[in-house]
């Protein structure tokens, strides 16, 4: 039951549960950049959101299969193809032994997520299978994927049910995106704050699982080198001296020591795995009591279509 | 009591061993996602799809008003072997220089007994606050993109060892061979909030 790596993308790695409870050890969430397009992958085959599955990074990636199985692929647009042959994202694939398939570069979106039906065997450390690749543990060797690493396939004895992504839950992958966020105690150390929200910020190419670049008019922020480092999570908008503004994202270090000047809501977290270097995003301003609302109302959306959605987002 | 985000709360506390005494309890009480202590401060996730945040805000000040004593000061000790300067720590002499000492007297200053204040920042990174007041010194301007595994560095009267190799902001004045991080053994962390350690100067790693 194994699949051998035949071109391994930019970044390719095994993803599963985000790890929790751990962070007053360093250790970082880690998990998807996009677990609402985990989810769904997973759910197309039949697993609980979080089985082991692959997250790619702008390239895509080609499998070899040594047994049947039946995938999915949701997240980033790409073309994908089975033997050269065009298969949709969003819909169960049943494959063969000998097949091929690739998952082509992303076209809009960053991260193409592929599950397995059973899921990937995987590393489990920290109470995970997620990769995390600074600490260089979990997943497949604790590292991104390479040309011939051979994944294992969990055995799955239920018969392959097709099922399709409903078109009201093909989750948006865009070039300009809004996302929901919040003031904190030290948004005050900047000039100007009202800046931060209804603006159009670019995503910088220093963007990655560990956090996401804004560029655009510097802000001016009252701050010090003697700050001490203090807890941060994934979400937390940072403001670095020079007025740029750096968004933490799954992987990000679980301190800080620069001003914690916003945060994007755990509505819309999600969305970090899917901003492209280029790509716009406005801040749009929500208070907490918002935030707590307007979650329960997306959780009661998608749980239609995901019943373990509040796990997810 | 500070808002730090949507599902986030933040509360002052006197000192580094009331923030880990604090934090330790909240992770007892099983009513958190995460319970992070600073060297000031506790910050808090919570679940705002079943927690009110009123609540959580009441339950993290009653915590706070009844922190528990703090268990008995481990008496392990961990020896840091560190050799100072050249390639080991890039920015000995800047750091030297501009807190106007010669590099035996800030190997002097900086040798000797502390105690871990948190891990933090990555897995294993330890922050050992107690520095003379003559080691005090900024953050690099610039973060450099790749420090060293076991590097030593100082910062706002701190001592910060790097668990791992990747970015960092420290001014780096040494390195030490001791491993701090280990995936895959049962006890994947060297250290610990409150365990003694001792700087000692070797001349190799």
């Amino acid at each position: 039951m194994t699949v051998t790596v035949r071109q391994p993308g930019l970044q390719t790695t095994i993803q599963s549960r985000p790890r929790t409870g751990l962070r007053h050890l360093g250790v970082p969430s880690s998990g998807p950049a996009d677990p609402l397009s985990m989810a769904l992958a997973n759910r197309l085959v039949g697993n609980a959101a979080f089985e082991p599955a692959l997250e790619t990074t702008l390239t895509g990636v080609a499998l070899e299969f040594h047994a049947e199985a039946t995938i999915a692929i949701t997240g980033a647009t790409a073309q994908c193809s089975l033997n050269g042959q065009a298969v949709q994202q969003h819909a169960t694939v049943a494959v063969v032994s000998g097949d091929v398939l690739v998952v082509g570069a992303a076209e809009a979106g960053v991260r193409s997520y592929v599950a397995f039906a059973g899921g990937l065997l995987a590393d489990r450390v920290l109470e995970s299978e997620s990769t995390y690749l600074p600490a260089a543990f979990g997943g497949y060797k604790g590292r991104a994927l390479i040309e011939g690493d051979d994944l294992s396939l969990a055995t799955v004895s239920s018969k392959m049910v097709f099922a399709e992504t409903p078109a009201e839950f093909r989750l948006p992958i865009l070039h300009a995106w809004t996302a929901r966020a919040g003031t904190s105690s030290e948004t005050t150390r900047l000039r100007h704050a009202e800046r931060l929200f209804d603006q159009k910020l670019t995503v910088a190419s220093r963007s990655d699982r560990m956090g996401i670049k804004l560029d655009g008019e510097p802000f001016e922020i009252e701050s010090d080198r003697q700050m001490p480092s203090v807890p941060s999570f994934p979400g937390t908008v940072q403001c670095p001296h020079d007025g740029s503004l750096y968004v933490m994202s799954v992987d990000a270090g679980t301190t800080g020591g620069y001003p914690r000047v916003a945060k994007i809501t755990r509505m819309d977290l999600h969305m970090l795995g899917q901003l492209r270097p280029g790509n716009s995003l406005r801040l749009i301003e929500r208070n907490d009591d918002d935030a707590a609302r307007e979650l329960l109302e997306k959780h009661a959306y998608w749980r239609a279509w995901l019943p373990d959605i509040a796990e997810v987002i | 009591m500070r808002s730090a985000g949507d599902d986030l709360l933040s509360i002052s506390v006197d000192d580094v061993a009331a923030a880990q005494g604090l934090a330790a309890d909240l992770r007892k009480s099983g009513d958190w996602i995460e319970a992070v202590a600073g060297v000031d401060s506790v910050v808090v996730r919570f679940d705002i799809a079943s927690i009110h945040r009123a609540d959580a805000e009441k339950r993290l000040i009653d915590a706070a008003a009844n922190i528990s004593e703090p268990a008995a000061k481990s008496s392990v000790i961990v020896e840091i072997p560190v050799v100072y300067g050249g390639e080991s720590g890039p920015d000995f002499d800047l750091v030297c220089e501009k807190l106007d000492l010669s590099g035996r007297e800030l190997i002097d200053l900086h040798c000797g007994e502390y105690t871990v204040d948190m891990l933090g920042f990555t897995p294993g990174f330890a922050y050992i606050g107690g520095l003379d007041e003559r080691l005090k010194i900024d953050r690099l301007p610039e973060p450099r993109q790749l420090v060293p595994a076991g590097s030593v560095g100082i910062a706002g009267g701190r001592s910060g060892l790097y668990s791992l190799p990747g970015p960092g902001g420290w001014p780096l004045i040494g390195r030490t061979s001791k491993k701090l991080f280990d995936p895959k053994s049962d006890e994947p962390f060297t250290l610990a909030a409150g365990v003694t350690v001792v700087f000692r100067e070797v001349d190799s790693l």
